[in-house]
């Protein structure tokens, strides 16, 4: 999965109000400029700096005494009206017929059904309930207009803040229901969509059902590869489109640790090296989940029983690193990686050197900061998870895996004075397109080395109490250790997995994403719709969600290091036949030239923040994909919404406020 | 609402409560209109039509005043002007001394408008209750005073129906109900009678004297002349956006240099001699005849003969007949 921001909230606040606070400046400046060229228009220039003047002036009473009472009446009014149009109950019964018949053609036997079924369900109730935000928002206020039952309200002491606020309220609140009540059920048909579990193959459903494994051969019964601990070895029936494979297996543990599940162990004895033998009986994982195995009855026969499925519904926790970067082939510090040609440039490469050049110092470093070991399920042994890019210089036999190695390290505080932990390096193969979960023992062995690199003490030292000690940093250096082959990384492709969260609560997380796009489109349709006609704001709105979905982009487009200079530099370049790389020569007139390029495209960027970015609100992707959704990540979605509210109102108060209800 | 205050009486009203920031305001003046224009334009901003020419007009606390005109003589534009729901191309309109198109002004406002714009989806009880809650009335203060103008248009029996449902009279009545939820000062009346029957007609008329009676300062407009006589004290005459006439309805309506003399128990043989003393004084007798009455008075005895008695034919349609 692609992360490309690791907001923090707290951090993101300052710089974020102050786009905000530009955004509103620019645009109460154009806005008060268009108006100013509006009333000319009707009244002729000296005049309309007084019309201007009153607006501006009349603003601040409308929104200081803006009353609830009069925002909830025209609220519950606009649910009322948003119910009777029915579009609430089309969209629910769209929803419900969805439901009833999609689960004929979702594929419960599919590699990760979990994700398909989420998938469905998300993407399902984001477009239903954007679809909807956008008719019953950009219809309501032009049709009151149409209908002029507008006339009774505005000839009351209403004021035009009270008009927006109480339709994009109302429109809020309803929404809200109907995505609550989607909710629901979605989970209700995702949970129960996958829950299933299977019998034993073989009419005792016992313990007897299980086959020897071919001790020579290393086969069991079926003809397939058995675990290398595997006495015996069984099969489920087919249930939900797969079977799994049941193993009695021989856990052989020290005396101190036992297994955590004890309902699924067979027998138990000592060995003589005073080790302890369990036989248990497991069901192996398949099609991304696998089931709780529990034995019943007493003596050599038990009778075997399998839980529900366990292992679909996940909320990764990842702990990324704070902050990665490269090294090139000659050991330089670098800020990206290696640029292996037209690659996506998300990743950043290391090279394995060449048989020309071997000994190549590339490396990737990850540095971890404020690790502690509650963070995990199990700080005895933690995961780490990769997804790491390959490219390969010659491909040979593209079966072939590459080999990639790693080591980590301990960042003292002060590198000259304090000694530093090295652990011994970690070998492993590695593909393109693989999700790899590498355990790491939390006592590595390795060396302590003094500040000037000697070597001070070699042994085993213990990952928290050693190399993160107080200061909660850990070093990871990556590296790739097959010739003429690249390894590709980007900060989220590697991180430490920590305690997993609930999955209800990132499954509300997930519909928190949908509940803020919604409410942007709701307040945009009743913004757009106070100066519109409906369909003419349906189209602004759509057009307005494009942008939003293509922000980065437009954003690109207008960085100042864009080739060909700025819109005023490309226009000289057009008409003066110059291509894009030449450079223009330097002069006055240039420096002016580029110098308003700068102050538009500052301008233009500010404006792109118009359009909300859709990207940075749709958490579906982390759901689907198991990661539990950070809150840091939620809190700056519900500000951005917040930031629209705020905006988009008091676009729709001026508009209101200016126009002339009556024809 | 059965104290009887009369025209231009100085009962203090909520006019006094509003914030008054109007050094000229005269507080017997509800209605001002200072040179009012209105031009219709199109998007590119051409002219369409001047809906309304240079209107100058005062209207005093506490009397009914009525603005006539055929269909589209500007009216309407005036009374929207009003309102603040268009905006005057020039002059100025000065409600309650304060400008037309300030929020504040509609606090001690009521306004029925042309056909009763109400959200058909409510009932009488939820449309009163919401408009109440525009002013921003408490509870309690919102239901009394729903029940008290439901009960005083005769809506009780259908105050839990749509108004989808209602007949156009019943919809005027709601409407009426709507304008008059805030117990407003002034009361601004679109075409009340229009679509109405006789007898809606006449109670329509009926209620706007008891508002009269209370003190309310009534604007009303219409076409529909007789109306406006029964009721108005002033009146306006527009015709293409222009006043033409301006002033009290019985000095408007006063033919001078004739006499009208109405007497009752004086036989047939008595009208030669009367006649006689008439030319002997050097007029001329233009009519001399039994009075007919009107075919509303007409239809008005039956309709109420009829509710008094089922069943019997009226007396009013024995004599005719």
């Amino acid at each position: 999965m692609v992360v490309e921001s690791f907001p923090d909230f707290l951090k993101w606040l300052p710089d974020a109000s102050l786009v905000f606070l530009l955004v509103l400046v620019i645009g109460a400046v154009l806005g008060t400029l268009a108006g100013y060229l509006i009333a000319t228009f009707r009244h002729g220039p000296f005049e309309a700096f007084y019309v201007v003047a009153e607006v501006l002036a009349g603003a601040i009473p409308d929104f200081l005494k803006t009353s609830w009472r009069r925002v909830m009446a025209i609220a519950r009014l606009s649910i009322k009206e948003a119910m009777r149009r029915r579009i609430v109950l089309a969209t629910f019964a769209v929803f419900a017929f969805a439901l009833l018949f999609g689960g004929w053609f979702l594929n419960t036997g599919a590699e990760n059904a979990d994700r398909l079924y989420l998938n469905f369900v998300l993407w399902g109730t984001q477009m239903l309930v954007l679809l909807m935000g956008i008719l019953i928002s950009s219809f309501s206020l032009p049709e009151d207009i149409k209908s002029r039952t507008i006339y009774t309200v505005v000839t009351k002491p209403v004021r035009a803040t009270e008009i927006v606020l109480g339709r994009m309220v109302g429109f809020g609140i309803l929404g809200t229901g109907l995505l609550v009540l989607m909710g629901l059920i979605s989970f209700v048909f995702v949970w129960r969509g996958l829950s299933h579990t299977h019998q034993i193959v073989g009419d005792t459903q016992t313990t007897a059902a299980l086959s020897p494994i071919d001790s020579a051969t290393g086969l069991n019964a079926q003809g397939q590869r058995a675990s290398d601990n595997a006495l015996k070895s069984g099969e489920t029936v087919f249930e939900s489109g797969h079977n799994h494979s049941i193993e009695l297996i021989e856990d052989i543990r020290d005396a101190d640790s036992k297994p955590i599940n004890m309902g699924n162990v067979l027998r138990q004895y000592d060995r003589n090296d005073g080790k302890i033998v369990y036989e248990r009986v497991i069901c192996n994982p398949a099609y991304g989940h696998t089931h709780e195995v529990t034995l019943v009855g007493e003596g050599e026969e038990k009778r075997i029983v399998l839980g529900p499925a366990a292992g679909y519904f996940r909320a990764r926790v990842p702990i990324y690193a704070g902050s990665l970067i490269f090294y090139d082939g000659q050991g330089e510090l670098k800020e990206r990686g290696i640029d292996v040609g037209t690659e996506w440039r998300y990743r950043g490469y290391v090279d394995g050197g060449t048989y020309l050049t071997p000994g190549s110092l590339s490396r990737a470093v990850f540095d971890f900061n404020d690790l502690q070991p509650e963070m995990f399920d199990n700080p005895d042994r933690i995961n780490l998870e990769m997804t790491l890019g390959v490219f390969r210089t010659f491909v040979g036999n593209i079966q072939k895996r590459v080999m990639a190695s790693m080591r980590f390290e301990s960042v003292p505080n002060n590198p000259e004075l304090e000694d530093r932990i090295v652990s011994d390096t970690i070998v492993f193969e590695t593909q393109e397109f693989e999700v790899q979960t590498l355990p790491i023992s939390r006592k590595l062995r390795g060396e302590r080395q003094n500040p000037n690199g000697t070597v001070v003490e070699t042994g085993e030292f213990d990952l928290f109490d050693d190399f993160i000690k107080g200061n909660g940093k850990l070093r990871l250096i990556l590296r790739c250790e097959d010739k003429n082959q690249y390894i590709g990384v980007s900060l989220a492709d590697v991180y430490l997995r920590g305690k997993d969260d609930l999955f209800w609560a990132n499954f509300l997380k997930g519909y928190i994403g949908i509940w803020i796009q919604m409410m942007i489109i709701i307040a945009m349709g009743v913004a757009f719709s106070t100066f519109l006609s409906s369909p003419i704001t349906i189209l602004m709105a759509c057009v307005v969600i494009l942008v939003g979905f293509s922000s980065d982009f437009i954003r690109g487009l207008l960085l100042p290091t864009a080739v060909g200079g700025g819109p005023i530099e490309s226009f000289y370049r057009v008409i003066t036949q110059k291509n894009m790389e030449a450079g223009v020569e330097a002069g006055m007139v240039t420096s002016l030239m580029q110098e308003t390029d700068k102050l538009l495209l500052k301008s233009l960027e500010m404006l792109t923040n118009l359009a909300p970015d859709f990207s940075k609100l749709n958490f579906a992707e982390f759901l689907t994909h198991g990661y539990s959704i950070d809150t840091d990540r939620v809190l700056v979605a519900l500000a951005m919404c917040l930031a629209f509210w705020c905006g988009l109102a008091v676009l729709g108060y001026f508009c209101l406020k200016t126009r002339e209800i009556a024809k | 609402m059965s104290t009887t205050v009369p025209a231009g009486g100085t009962k203090a009203t909520g006019v006094d409560k509003l914030v008054q920031t109007n050094p000229d305001y005269d507080p017997n003046i509800v209605v001002e209109a200072q040179n009012l224009s209105k031009v219709y334009r199109d998007f590119w901003g051409r002219q369409k039509v001047q809906a309304l020419r240079s209107l100058d007009l005062e209207i005093r606390r506490g009397e009914v005043f009525g603005l006539l005109g055929p269909n589209g003589s500007g009216k309407s534009t005036t009374i929207k002007l009003l309102l603040g729901l268009l905006f005057p191309t020039s002059g100025r309109a000065v409600v309650l001394g304060k400008d037309a198109t300030e929020v504040s002004k509609n606090e001690r406002i009521g306004y029925l408008p042309e056909e009763s714009y109400l959200y058909r989806f409510l009932t009488a009880e939820e449309t009163l209750d919401f408009y109440g809650r525009l002013f921003d009335m408490p509870a309690d203060i919102r239901r009394q005073r729903s029940a008290e103008l439901i009960e005083k248009v005769g809506l009780t029996w259908a105050k839990r129906r749509q108004l989808r449902e209602y007949s156009k009279g019943m919809v005027r009545r709601i409407g009426l109900a709507q304008a008059l939820i805030n117990d407003p000062d002034l009361i601004l009346l679109d075409e009340p009678t229009s679509g109405l029957d006789p007898l809606g007609t006449r109670e329509m008329k009926d209620m706007i004297l008891d508002l009269k009676a209370q003190g309310k300062t009534i604007l009303m407009c219409s076409h529909l002349l007789a109306d406006v006589q029964d009721v108005c004290d002033r009146i306006a005459i527009l015709y293409q956006g222009e006043l033409k006439e301006l002033g009290r309805v019985d000095s408007l309506l006063k033919v001078g240099d004739e006499t009208q003399v109405r007497f009752k128990g004086v036989p047939e043989s008595a009208h030669a001699e009367i006649r006689q003393l008439i030319e002997k004084h050097g007029g001329s007798v233009l009519a001399l005849e039994n009075p007919r009455t009107t075919l509303e008075e007409l239809f008005l005895t039956i309709v109420r003969e009829s509710q008094a008695r089922p069943g019997h034919r009226g007396e009013g349609a024995r004599s005719s007949g």
